[in-house]
C-alpha cells in the first residue's frame, strides 16, 4: 500500500510533466484543449487522492526522501488541484471570446499552463529545500510567458517587471537557502541530509543560529517578494492586471500561496533552533502589518478592476502572514485563510476578466451595471468581492474573525488594531467598488451572449463552498487544518 | 595565506568594479564573461587546496559553469545587444562617479558583514564570504541604477555570481544537482529576459527600462 501511494506522489508530479511535453508535440488547437483539459483533471485528481490518503495515513515520501507529503503540503495540494482545475475549465471558455488561439500560440499556452502546475506541485511536493527553491524559480521563469500572452506594451512591461523583481527575490531566497545549510554544518555531518526538511526539523535545536536568522530573513524577503508581501509586492499588481484572467486566478489562488507555504516550512525550524521566542514570527508580523496597510491604501483610490483584485491579493497575503506570525489559533486561521481568499478571488478574477472582454476595459468607472449587462458575471464579481472582505456568511469572515482572537489571545496589540483599521479601510473601499460596478446603468442593453452551465460552475462553485464554510467546518477539514497548524506551530 | 581561490575571488570583486565603472554595454558583456570564466574555474581552484569533494563533481562543475556563464550566457546578451542595436547605457540614474564610489562602499560592507557573521564554512580562503557579499550587493547597484534592459540582466547575473560563490565556500553541502539545477535555471531565466527585451525593443523602439511606466498606481 505504502508503495503504490508512493508511486502516486510520484504520479501527481509527473503527469502534468508529461502533459507539458505532449502539448509541444500536438498538431491543432483542439488536440491541445483535450490534452491540457485531462491532464490537469488527471492531476487534479490524483492529488485529492493523495491528499485524502496523508490525513488517513500519514506523511509519505520517495525518491529517497527528495520528494516527501504530509499534512501541509497535502492541504495546499489540495486548494492546487482545485483552483487549477476551475481554472482549467474556465480558461477554456474564457479564449472563446478572444482572437482564437492558433496552433502555435495553443501549443505555447498549454505547455506553459501544465508547466506551472507542474512547478507549483513540485514545490509542495520536495523535501529537499534546494529543490523546493528549484520549483519557485522554475514557477517564475514558466509563468512569464504567460502574462504577455497577448502582447501589448502594458502586458511587456507587466512581465519585465515581474521577471526581473521575482528573479531577484528568488536569488536572494537562494542565499538563504545556503545560510540555512551552513547553519546544520555540526548538526548534520552527512552533506547530503543537510537540506533535507524533515532531518532538518529532527535536529533543529542543535542548528547554529546566527546564520540561520540570517538565512531566515533573506529567505523572508527572497519568497516574500514572490509571495506579494509588501514593500516587495510591486509587480504583482501589474502582473495580476496585465494577464489573462485565468492566468491571474492561479496567481493569486496558488502561486502567492505557494510561496508563502516555503516560508511556513521555515517557521518550525528557525523557532525551535532560536528556543522558541518568536523571533521570526515578529519578523513575519512586521510584512503582514506593511502588506495590510500598503494594500488598504492603494485599494481605496484604486480605478481598475483587476488591479483592486490584486492589491486585495496582498491584503490577504498580509492577513496570512500576521495570523501565521500570532501562533495557535492564528496558524490555524491563516491557513483556513488561504482556502477562503483562494476561492473568492478565483471567481473575482474569472468575472473580472469575462467583464473586461464584455466592456472592453477593466477601467471601473466605465464598468457599470454589470448585474444589468452581464447577469452571471455582474453577480459573481460583486458576491466575490464581498466574499473578500468578509461579509457574512463568507468563510473569509470566519477565519478573519479566528485571527482577530488570536490577536487578543496573544496580546498583540498593535497588530490588532493595524489589523482592524487596514481590514475596514479595504472593506469600505472594496464595497463602494463593488456596488458602484453592480449597479447602475450600463453602456447597452444585452451586452453578454447567454452564460453556459460550465461558467455557472466555475462561478457558483467556490462562492457556494465560501458560503457553506462560512457557517460549517466540516470535520475532515478542521482535522486536516489542525494537523496542518500543528506542522507550522508544534504545540509547545 | 594566498592561493589560487584568493587570486581568482580578486579577479572576481574587480570585475564587479569595472562593470560598475563602464559605459560600454559590449564591455559589460565581456566583463560578465571574463567573471564566469573566473568562476568555472574556482571549484578547481578550491579543490587543489581542499581535495575534500570528489574529483569528477568538481570538473563537472567547472564544465557546466564555464560554459554557460563565459560563453553561453554571454553569447545570447551580445546577441541580444545587436538585435536591440545598443551600444552604450548612457545618462545611468546615478553617474558613474557615484556609482563606483558606493561601489567601493558596498564593497567595504561586505567585508565587515563577513567579519561579523563568521560563517563556519568559509574554508581556507577568508576572501569567499566578503566576495560573494559584495559580487551580490554591487548586482543590485547595478540593477537599480542603470537604464537599459540590458545592464539590469548584467546586475542580476551578478546577483547569481554572488550565490554561486557563496555556494562555492559551502561546496560539501550543496548536493550536486542543485547547483546543476541552478546553473541550468540560470540559462533559462537570461534566455527568458534576452527574449522579453528583444519583444520590448519592438514593441517601443528601446530597451530603455524608464519608458516602462504605463502601469500605475
Amino acid at each position: 500500500m505504502v508503495h503504490l501511494l508512493a508511486m502516486l506522489l510520484v504520479a501527481v508530479l509527473a503527469i502534468p510533466i508529461a502533459g507539458t511535453g505532449l502539448c509541444l508535440l500536438l498538431p491543432s488547437a483542439r488536440a491541445v484543449q483535450t490534452v491540457l483539459t485531462t491532464g490537469v483533471l488527471t492531476a487534479a485528481l490524483a492529488a485529492a487522492w493523495l491528499s485524502a490518503a496523508v490525513f488517513s495515513f500519514g506523511p509519505l515520501n520517495a525518491l529517497g526522501g527528495w520528494l516527501f507529503i504530509d499534512a501541509l503540503s497535502a492541504y495546499h495540494l489540495l486548494l492546487l488541484a482545485l483552483v487549477f482545475a476551475l481554472s482549467t475549465v474556465f480558461a477554456s471558455r474564457y479564449f472563446r471570446h478572444e482572437h482564437a488561439l492558433d496552433a502555435r500560440r495553443a501549443r505555447r499556452f498549454g505547455a506553459l499552463w501544465l508547466g506551472s502546475m507542474a512547478a507549483m506541485t513540485l514545490v509542495l511536493l520536495s523535501n529537499h529545500l534546494g529543490l523546493m527553491w528549484v520549483g519557485i524559480e522554475s514557477t517564475t521563469l514558466v509563468t512569464t510567458f504567460l502574462i504577455g500572452l497577448h502582447r501589448s506594451r502594458e502586458s511587456l512591461e507587466a512581465t519585465w517587471k515581474y521577471l526581473v523583481i521575482c528573479s531577484v527575490g528568488i536569488a536572494i531566497a537562494f542565499m538563504g537557502t545556503l545560510l540555512v545549510g551552513a547553519s546544520a554544518t555540526r548538526a548534520l555531518p552527512v552533506p547530503s541530509d543537510a537540506m533535507l526538511w524533515t532531518r532538518l526539523r529532527e535536529v533543529a535545536p542543535l542548528l547554529d543560529p546566527s546564520p540561520l536568522k540570517i538565512g531566515f530573513i533573506f529567505l523572508l524577503v527572497g519568497y516574500g517578494t514572490k509571495a506579494g508581501l509588501a514593500p516587495m509586492h510591486t509587480w504583482l499588481p501589474d502582473a495580476h492586471s496585465q494577464a489573462p484572467a485565468p492566468v491571474s486566478a492561479i496567481f493569486s489562488g496558488v502561486m502567492l500561496n505557494t510561496a508563502l507555504y516555503c516560508i511556513m516550512r521555515y517557521i518550525p525550524v528557525v523557532e525551535a533552533a532560536t528556543g522558541g521566542t518568536g523571533w521570526s514570527l515578529r519578523l513575519l508580523a512586521l510584512f503582514g502589518v506593511i502588506s495590510m496597510v500598503v494594500a488598504a491604501a492603494f485599494i481605496l483610490f484604486q480605478r481598475d478592476a483587476k488591479r483592486l483584485l490584486a492589491y486585495c491579493s496582498v491584503e490577504h497575503m498580509g492577513i496570512i502572514a500576521i495570523g501565521l506570525s500570532l501562533g495557535g489559533l492564528g496558524t490555524f486561521a491563516a491557513l483556513f485563510h488561504a482556502a477562503n481568499h483562494a476561492l473568492a478571488k478565483t471567481t473575482g478574477f474569472f468575472c473580472a476578466g469575462r467583464l473586461g472582454q464584455i466592456y472592453g476595459t477593466h477601467e471601473m468607472k466605465s464598468l457599470r451595471g454589470t448585474l444589468r449587462a452581464a447577469p452571471l458575471w455582474g453577480s459573481g464579481l460583486l458576491l466575490g468581492l464581498l466574499g473578500l472582505i468578509g461579509v457574512v456568511p463568507s468563510g473569509t469572515f470566519m477565519s478573519e474573525l479566528l485571527t482577530a482572537k488570536a490577536a487578543v489571545d496573544a496580546h498583540a496589540i498593535v497588530v490588532l488594531v493595524v489589523f482592524l483599521a487596514a481590514a475596514g479601510t479595504a472593506f469600505i473601499g472594496i464595497f463602494g467598488h463593488a456596488m458602484a460596478m453592480a449597479w447602475g446603468t450600463p453602456p447597452r442593453e444585452g451586452m453578454a451572449e447567454k452564460a453556459s452551465l460550465l461558467d455557472g460552475v466555475v462561478v457558483v462553485l467556490p462562492l457556494v463552498v465560501l458560503a457553506i464554510l462560512g457557517v460549517w467546518m466540516p470535520r475532515p477539514l478542521r482535522d486536516m487544518l489542525e494537523q496542518a497548524a500543528r506542522i507550522v506551530r508544534p504545540a509547545p | 595565506m594566498t592561493g589560487y581561490a584568493d587570486l581568482l575571488l580578486l579577479a572576481v570583486l574587480a570585475l564587479d568594479l569595472y562593470v560598475v565603472y563602464t559605459s560600454r554595454l559590449a564591455a559589460c558583456v565581456r566583463a560578465s564573461a571574463l567573471q564566469g570564466a573566473a568562476l568555472a574555474l574556482l571549484p578547481v581552484a578550491h579543490y587543489l587546496e581542499n581535495p575534500s569533494a570528489h574529483p569528477a563533481h568538481v570538473l563537472i562543475m567547472a564544465a557546466g559553469a564555464l560554459l554557460l556563464k563565459a560563453i553561453l550566457i554571454p553569447r545570447l546578451l551580445t546577441r541580444a545587444l545587436r538585435g536591440a542595436n545598443v551600444r552604450r547605457d548612457v545618462e545611468p540614474f546615478v553617474s558613474l562617479h557615484l556609482s563606483v564610489l558606493l561601489a567601493g562602499v558596498l564593497v567595504g560592507i561586505s567585508f565587515w558583514l563577513a567579519s561579523v557573521l563568521a560563517l563556519p564554512a568559509a574554508g581556507h580562503t577568508h576572501l569567499f564570504v566578503p566576495t560573494s557579499f559584495a559580487t551580490f550587493l554591487i548586482g543590485f547597484l547595478v540593477l537599480v541604477s542603470r537604464r537599459k534592459a540590458i545592464t539590469q540582466v548584467i546586475g542580476y547575473l551578478l546577483i547569481e555570481n554572488g550565490a554561486y560563490v557563496f555556494g562555492q565556500s559551502l561546496a560539501a553541502q550543496m548536493p550536486f544537482i542543485v547547483e546543476l539545477g541552478l546553473l541550468l535555471d540560470l540559462l533559462v531565466g537570461v534566455f527568458v529576459m534576452g527574449i522579453v527585451i528583444l519583444q520590448i525593443n519592438r514593441e517601443f523602439d528601446s530597451i530603455d527600462v524608464d519608458q516602462l511606466n504605463l502601469l500605475k498606481g
